[in-house]
């Protein structure tokens, strides 16, 4: 309403305005009235965000009591608590991960990329897999950053080995992984080789099958549409789009792997354990399903102590490239096509990987 | 001026702003306004938590001023912009609008502003085998003095099962953790061990002798005399511990172990 006053206000002093002088006039009047605008909006926000408030905190205190006994079933305040814990776990690392990747979509030009990495996709990728391990944190952080690579001209491959390796070979994780296999060095060689073997393989794989078609066109670099633009400006929007995106991604991931943590006992797998081979398909698939993150899965592993040396070695393998938390990150990001197919090679990949790295080094 | 007269200020908070708020406000509520993230995850994630939480408020509020200056741009946007998101999120990434699957982030948001859910208890416990990591037997080091000496649940189980030194023998021990109950009328004092987050607990458990049950869940205090069940390193190797006294205590801020 008050912006018609405005509108009309500005349109005769337009019109009636002839001389220099009295268009600057205009001008620091309408910045006055923008001021003004910017004020009564953060008076409605405010207001409104207020009554908000008041309103969710009435209806919350009167309804607590009757959600309180919903949730007081211990199975299903359990599921509550693992559900939001996974989720403020990985906001923290997901925000990290969104701001190394609209900083580099904002700031960093492509030609960086293309001198740093070999122009030949097939070279590019082990060396992509290994700068895997400057990216210190858990699996979140790595998806978007991945993305936004790939989205600079970075040759889908190389982003790819760098996604799976990041969050498996980081200092962090290697040395929580020596922390939680005491006096036992070769196990952190093992997982440090046979991630990054995973990755290169993945990255390799792709060079030969992938096509550019899984990934969702906007991959080939766009042109206008304005929304590569840098700066700050492409910075923030960048930033707030890609946390909501995968933060929405996340919390599915976090659902799916909370109803998994209820459903699956752990001690149940003390039946599986006789097996070799069945306990290292056994904690493989455990490893997608519990979505233990990459810097705690150590810990976790160290403690299925009824398992061979090569099954936990491909719990820790598998968890940080392909769980449930994982495959909704990348499903949200590179599209559904994508995500169900790569976890699936990356599963198989990671398991003979283990496998084999386990044989020679365990 | 000819384009800003064509623009028309929104009064309607944007969703976006509303949803990074909300995350805000429940990472400061839960990490910078109380303890409550003890629940959830590890103590040193606090900073993260904390300065995660400044950043998206910051980042909404930033988000919400300048919007002013670039209005006329967003309207052209709405316009062939709306109901291409969710799918084809991937093709528009029309970077100025919040994706429909970020509203999932309300259900944790709304959860730890309005009703934080509990601390993992005798439920999770209670279905898990408790278990210490193998650490292969060997002498562990003299208890530290006291009487009786307080030990974590951790440090008493590696101690019993490990232990070829029997370090406790003779040593009056107190151990403080929840109640849980089995089936069959045994009871244990439990503790569940956190590493990242609550999604990862392993459950430490002490079997307790020589005393009634409390409730399941009461948190409370055992005083007594570690029980040798076998040989250190094998099966029968259990935490036991023969009671001498049970005290009921206030939950601690950080119900669980560290490692």
């Amino acid at each position: 309403m008050d912006t018609s006053g405005v509108e009309t206000r500005d349109a005769e002093l337009g019109g009636a305005d002839t001389s220099g002088a009295d268009t600057r006039g205009a001008g620091s009047r309408s910045s006055a009235a923008d001021g003004a605008r910017l004020v009564v909006r953060a008076l409605v926000y405010v207001v409104v965000g207020g009554v908000a408030l008041v309103v969710i905190a009435t209806v919350g205190s009167v309804l607590g009591p009757m959600v309180a006994l919903d949730i007081a079933t211990p199975a299903m305040a359990a599921w509550w608590t693992v559900f939001t814990a996974v989720a403020v776990q990985g906001i923290p690392f997901l925000l990290l991960g969104t701001v190394v990747s609209a900083a580099i979509g904002a700031f960093v030009p492509e030609r960086v990329f293309s001198r740093v990495l070999p122009k030949n996709p097939a070279l590019a990728v082990p060396v992509a897999g290994a700068a895997g391990a400057v990216l210190p944190g858990c699996e979140c952080a790595s998806v978007p950053v991945a993305d936004s690579l790939m989205r600079r001209g970075v040759a889908p491959a190389a982003a790819l080995a760098f996604l799976l390796s990041a969050p498996a070979i980081n200092p962090v994780v290697l040395v929580a992984t020596s922390i939680a296999f005491p006096g036992n060095p070769a196990m952190v060689g093992a997982r440090l080789v046979a991630s990054l073997a995973t990755a290169v393989v993945m990255g390799w794989l792709w060079v030969r099958f992938g096509r550019e078609e899984w990934l969702p066109t906007r991959r080939t670099p766009e042109v206008g549409a304005g929304a590569a633009t840098g700066g700050w400006r492409g910075f923030r929007d960048g930033l707030q789009h890609d946390f909501l995106h995968a933060g929405g991604f996340l919390v599915l991931g976090a659902a799916a792997a909370a109803t998994f943590n209820i459903l699956v006992p752990r001690s149940l797998l003390d039946v599986f354990t006789g097996s070799p081979w069945l306990s290292v398909l056994l904690l493989a698939v455990l490893a997608v399903v519990l979505c233990v993150c990459s810097e705690a899965d150590a810990f976790v592993a160290a403690s299925l102590t009824g398992f061979s040396p090569t099954a936990r070695l491909a719990f820790m393998v598998v968890g940080p490239m392909v769980d449930l938390k994982l495959i909704a990150l990348q499903a949200g990001t590179f599209g559904r096509a994508f995500a169900f197919r790569f976890s699936a090679v990356t599963w198989v990949v990671a398991v003979v990987s283990s496998g084999v790295v386990g044989w020679w080094l365990l | 001026m000819t384009t800003r007269a064509r623009t028309r200020p929104r009064l309607r908070p944007r969703p976006q702003g509303v949803l990074l708020i909300l995350c805000g406000a429940a990472l400061l509520r839960i990490a910078l306004f109380s303890e409550l993230y003890l629940r959830y995850v590890k103590e040193g994630l606090r900073p993260y938590l904390v300065v995660s939480g400044v950043a998206l408020i910051a980042l909404a509020l930033v988000g919400m001023v300048s919007r002013d200056h670039e209005e006329k741009e967003e309207e052209k946007e709405e316009e062939h912009g709306h109901d291409h998101e969710e799918e084809e999120d991937e093709h528009g990434h029309d970077h100025t609008r919040s994706p429909r699957i970020a509203w999932l982030l309300t259900a944790p948001a709304l959860a730890l502003l309005l009703f934080p859910p509990p601390a993992l208890g005798s439920y999770s416990a209670g279905r898990e085998e408790a278990r210490v990591a193998a650490q292969g037997t060997g002498t562990f080091p003299e208890l530290p003095a006291g009487d009786p000496v307080d030990l974590t649940l951790g440090a008493f189980a590696s101690r019993a099962e490990w232990d070829t030194g029997a370090s406790m023998k003779g040593r009056t021990v107190r151990l403080t953790g929840f109640v849980t109950r089995d089936d069959d009328g045994t009871w244990y004092i439990a503790r569940l061990l956190v590493t990242c987050c609550a999604a990862d607990a392993q459950a430490l458990k002490v079997r307790i002798r020589g005393a009634d049950a409390p409730a399941a869940d009461a948190w409370v205090t055992v005083t007594g005399a570690w029980r040798p069940t076998g040989k250190p390193g094998s099966d029968a190797a259990r935490p036991v511990l023969d009671a001498a006294s049970v005290k009921r205590v206030a939950a601690p801020s950080d119900p669980y172990e560290k490692r």
